[in-house]
C-alpha cells in the first residue's frame, strides 16, 4: 500500500513537471499601430522595438515558462480600432492592449479597457487627458504626455531665452496641437513669464503647403515661433520657411515632436542650425551604455535608426514583463495593476543616476526632459543635425501637477 | 493692409495655387476625357516623387528626376488605364466599379511604396540653382516659389496650345464630347483614353516632384492633396481644364489672405467657397458642355 502511495506521488509530480514544461503559458498582448500612411513609420519602429523587447524578456524568463506573445493590428481609426481591441479579449484572450500613435484612437480604446478591465499600456499617443481627466485605473503610459514636455518648454523659455516678449504658435487643428499651446501658456502663466500673444495658426493636420502661414508668421513678426507639428509636417514646415529667411528673424521652439529622429533624418542638411527642439527620445542623448545598446540593437534590426515612437514600445513591453514577474502571473489583473504603480522602469532615456517610474497616482510614466538646439553631427546618418547643449529638467517638476489636471477637468471635463 | 503685405501673401497664393493646379488638372482631364472620377490621382503624385527620388539615388540630378518622375507616373498611369480600367468602361454601375478600383489603387500603389522604399521620411533637395531667395522690396520670395509660378504657368500655355491649336487636341476635346462619333469617322479612341490618362496622370507625377524639396516624402502623402484637388476641381467644373486652373487660383488666394485676416478660420474658408459654389452653380463656375460616353 506504501508502495502504491509512492507511485502515485510520483506520477502526479511527473504529471506536473510535463505540465509547466509543455503546457507553459503563451502571454498574449494585443497591439495596435497605425502601419500605413504617414504614421507607417512609427507604427513599423514600434513593431522592430516590440520584437527586440520580446526577445529580451523571453530569453530572460518569465514565472512559469510563460512566454510573451504580440499581436499587431493596423489602428486604423477609433472605431476600427475599438472593434478590434473588443476582438483582441473576446477571441484572442489577450491580457494586455498596447501601443496606439493617435491619441483621438487613443482615447477611444482606453473605455474599452476601462469597460473590460483589461489593462491598456500607451505607449506613444501624448494627449494629457488620457493621464488626467481622462484617468482610469487599467491605463499605463510608457511614454512622456505632452505637458511634461511642454512644462519644461516653458522653464527653458524663462531661463534660457533672453529678452523675448512676442510670441506665436503654430500647430495642427486637433487636440494635439491646441492641447500644447495651452499647456506651455499654462506653464508660463504658473513661472510669471510675461508674454504677449502675437499670433494663432491652425493648419489642418497633414497640410502640404505653408506658404500663406510663413509670410502671415512674417508679418506678425513674433520673438519665439512656438511649432506643436510633429513627423512630416515638421519637415515640410522647415524646408518651406527657410527660404524665407524665417529662423535667422526669430526663435523656432518645437519641444514636443520637434527634434524626432525621423525629422532630423529626413531634413538632412536643410536642418537650420541653432533652432530650439526636443523629443520623447534622443539618439544621441544620453551617452550612456543603455541608450548606445538600444539605438545600436534597433539599426542591427532594422537598418535605420529609431524614432522616437520605438522607446515606447519598447519601454511598455519591459513594464508588463517586470509586473508579471512581481505578481507571478498575467491572470490576476487587480495585482498587475497594483504592482506596476509605483514601478521603476529602466528606459534607454534616463541618464545616468535617474531611473524613469510610474506615477501611481495617474499611471502616467515620469521622465526627465531634455531641451536642446540643432547643432551639426553626422553621427546618425542620413541627419546631417541633431541636438546639442541639452538643457535636462528633472522629472519630478514635470509631473504630476495636480493644480494643471484641475485647470484641464475644468476645461474639458471628466 | 500695406501694399509689401499683400505682395507678400499673393505671392505665397499663387504658389500654392500652381502646385494645386498642376494636379487638380490631371483629375479634371481625366474625367472630361476619359469620365473616369480618378480617387488614386494622388497615388500618382506619389509615385512621381519616389521615381525622382529612385533617380536621385543613381544620378544626383533634379532635373533628370524630374522627367524621370513625370515619365514613370505616366507610363504607370497608362498601365493602369490599358490593363484595369479599360474593363470597367461601360459597364452597368460602372461609377462604383471606377470607386472601387480607384480607391483599391490607393491602398495598392501606397503600400507598395512602402514596400519598395520603406516607411521612413525621405529627402528630394531643391536643385542648387534654385536654393536663395530674391526680395522685390521688402517680400523675400524663395527662386523655387517662383519656379513653381512659372512651371504652372508654362503647363497652361502648352495645355492651351494643344488643345486648341492642334489636330490632335481637336481629337481629346471631340472625345470628350461623342466618343462614338469620333469613333466611326476612324479615328483609335481607346488609343486616345490611355494617352490622355498617361498625360494626366504624368502631370500628376510632375506636381509630385516639383513639390517634393517642399514637403514630407512619405507614403500617404498623395492621399493628403487629393481633398484639396476635388475642391478646385468641383469650384471650377467637374471636366474642365481651364475650371482647375480658375478654381486653384480661388483656393489659393482665399487660403492665404484667410490666414492674414481669419487664421482660424482659414482652412474651413476653401470649404465654405466650395459650398457657395454649389449652392449657386452646382455645375461649377466653368462648366463643362454636356459629356457622357456615348
Amino acid at each position: 500500500m506504501k508502495r502504491r502511495g509512492l507511485f502515485l506521488i510520483v506520477v502526479v509530480m511527473l504529471f506536473c513537471s510535463f505540465t509547466v514544461a509543455y503546457g507553459a503559458e503563451t502571454i498574449k498582448i494585443g497591439a495596435l499601430y497605425t502601419m500605413t500612411g504617414r504614421g507607417g513609420q512609427y507604427g513599423k519602429d514600434s513593431e522592430v522595438a516590440i520584437k527586440m523587447a520580446v526577445d529580451e524578456v523571453n530569453a530572460k524568463g518569465l514565472p512559469g515558462g510563460a512566454k510573451l506573445e504580440v499581436i499587431i493590428t493596423d489602428d486604423k481609426n477609433p472605431q476600427y480600432a475599438v472593434s478590434v481591441a473588443k476582438r483582441y479579449i473576446s477571441d484572442e484572450k489577450v491580457k494586455f492592449l498596447f501601443g496606439i500613435i493617435s491619441s483621438a484612437i487613443g482615447l477611444a480604446v482606453t473605455e474599452v479597457s476601462k469597460e473590460q478591465k483589461v489593462i491598456f499600456i500607451g505607449t506613444d499617443h501624448a494627449a494629457t487627458d488620457l493621464t488626467a481627466n481622462k484617468f482610469q485605473k487599467y491605463y499605463f503610459r510608457s511614454a512622456n504626455n505632452t505637458f511634461q514636455s511642454m512644462m519644461a518648454g516653458a522653464m527653458y523659455l524663462k531661463d534660457e531665452v533672453k529678452g523675448w516678449k512676442k510670441i506665436a504658435y503654430i500647430g495642427p487643428d486637433y487636440a494635439y496641437g491646441r492641447d500644447q499651446w495651452m499647456e506651455l501658456k499654462w506653464g508660463l502663466d504658473k513661472l510669471g513669464v510675461k508674454y504677449q500673444v502675437v499670433g494663432e495658426y491652425w493648419p489642418k493636420l497633414y497640410e502640404p503647403d505653408y506658404t500663406s502661414y510663413i509670410t502671415a508668421i512674417m508679418k506678425a513678426a513674433p520673438d519665439i515661433l512656438v511649432s506643436g507639428f510633429w513627423g512630416g509636417d515638421t519637415v515640410s514646415f522647415i524646408k518651406q520657411a527657410k527660404p524665407y529667411k524665417l529662423f535667422e528673424k526669430m526663435k523656432y521652439f518645437h519641444v514636443d515632436a520637434g527634434g524626432n529622429y525621423e525629422a532630423l533624418a529626413a531634413l538632412g542638411g536643410d536642418m537650420p542650425a541653432g533652432i530650439i527642439l526636443s523629443a520623447r527620445h534622443h539618439n544621441n542623448w544620453p551617452d550612456t551604455q543603455a541608450n548606445k545598446a538600444y539605438v545600436q540593437k534597433f539599426y542591427k534590426a532594422a537598418g535605420r535608426y529609431p524614432s522616437y515612437a520605438a522607446e515606447g514600445a519598447y519601454v511598455g513591453i519591459h513594464m508588463i514583463a517586470e509586473a508579471i514577474r512581481k505578481v507571478g502571473n498575467a491572470n490576476d489583473t487587480e495585482a498587475l495593476v497594483k504592482a506596476m504603480e509605483g514601478m521603476k522602469v529602466q528606459c534607454p532615456e534616463d541618464p545616468s543616476g535617474f531611473t524613469s517610474y510610474i506615477d501611481p497616482k495617474t499611471h502616467q510614466i515620469v521622465q526627465v526632459q531634455a531641451i536642446g538646439v540643432t547643432v551639426k553631427n553626422a553621427k546618425f546618418p542620413p541627419a546631417k543635425y541633431m541636438l546639442g547643449n541639452l538643457k535636462v529638467y528633472p522629472a519630478d517638476k514635470l509631473w504630476p501637477s495636480f493644480e494643471y489636471i484641475d485647470y484641464l477637468t475644468k476645461q474639458k471635463g471628466k | 493692409m500695406d501694399l509689401t503685405t499683400f505682395v507678400s501673401q499673393f505671392i505665397s497664393g499663387l504658389s500654392v495655387a500652381m502646385l494645386l493646379f498642376l494636379i487638380a488638372s490631371g483629375l479634371t482631364l481625366i474625367f472630361g476625357v476619359v469620365n473616369v472620377l480618378n480617387f488614386a490621382h494622388g497615388s500618382f503624385y506619389l509615385l512621381g516623387t519616389y521615381f525622382a527620388y529612385q533617380s536621385m539615388q543613381f544620378f544626383d540630378n533634379f532635373w533628370l528626376g524630374l522627367i524621370v518622375g513625370t515619365v514613370c507616373a505616366g507610363v504607370v498611369g497608362m498601365i493602369v488605364e490599358f490593363f484595369f480600367l479599360k474593363r470597367i468602361y461601360g459597364r452597368a454601375e460602372e461609377g462604383a466599379f471606377q470607386l472601387l478600383m480607384t480607391y483599391a489603387f490607393i491602398l495598392i500603389l501606397d503600400d507598395m511604396v512602402k514596400f519598395i522604399w520603406g516607411p521612413e521620411y525621405k529627402t528630394i533637395p531643391k536643385p542648387e540653382l534654385l536654393a536663395g531667395s530674391f526680395n522685390i522690396g521688402s517680400v523675400v520670395v524663395p527662386l523655387y516659389t517662383l519656379f513653381i509660378i512659372v512651371v504652372g504657368f508654362v503647363v497652361v500655355l502648352l495645355a492651351w496650345y494643344f488643345l486648341m491649336r492642334t489636330d490632335k487636341g481637336k481629337m481629346v476635346r471631340a472625345s470628350s464630347l461623342d466618343r462614338e462619333m469620333l469613333g466611326l469617322l476612324g479615328t483609335n479612341v481607346p488609343m486616345i483614353m490611355t494617352l490622355v490618362f498617361g498625360v494626366a496622370t504624368a502631370m500628376g507625377g510632375l506636381a509630385g516632384v516639383m513639390a517634393a524639396p517642399l514637403r514630407t516624402v512619405t507614403p500617404g502623402a498623395g492621399v493628403e492633396v487629393i481633398i484639396d484637388s476635388l475642391i478646385v476641381v468641383v469650384i471650377g467644373g467637374f471636366g474642365n481644364f481651364w475650371g482647375a486652373l480658375l478654381g486653384a487660383l480661388i483656393i489659393g488666394e482665399v487660403l492665404s489672405f484667410g490666414i492674414l485676416w481669419m487664421p482660424e478660420m482659414a482652412t474651413v474658408l476653401t470649404f465654405i467657397v466650395m459650398i457657395v459654389v454649389l449652392v449657386i452653380k452646382p455645375e461649377g463656375l466653368l462648366s463643362p458642355k454636356a459629356t457622357g460616353r456615348k
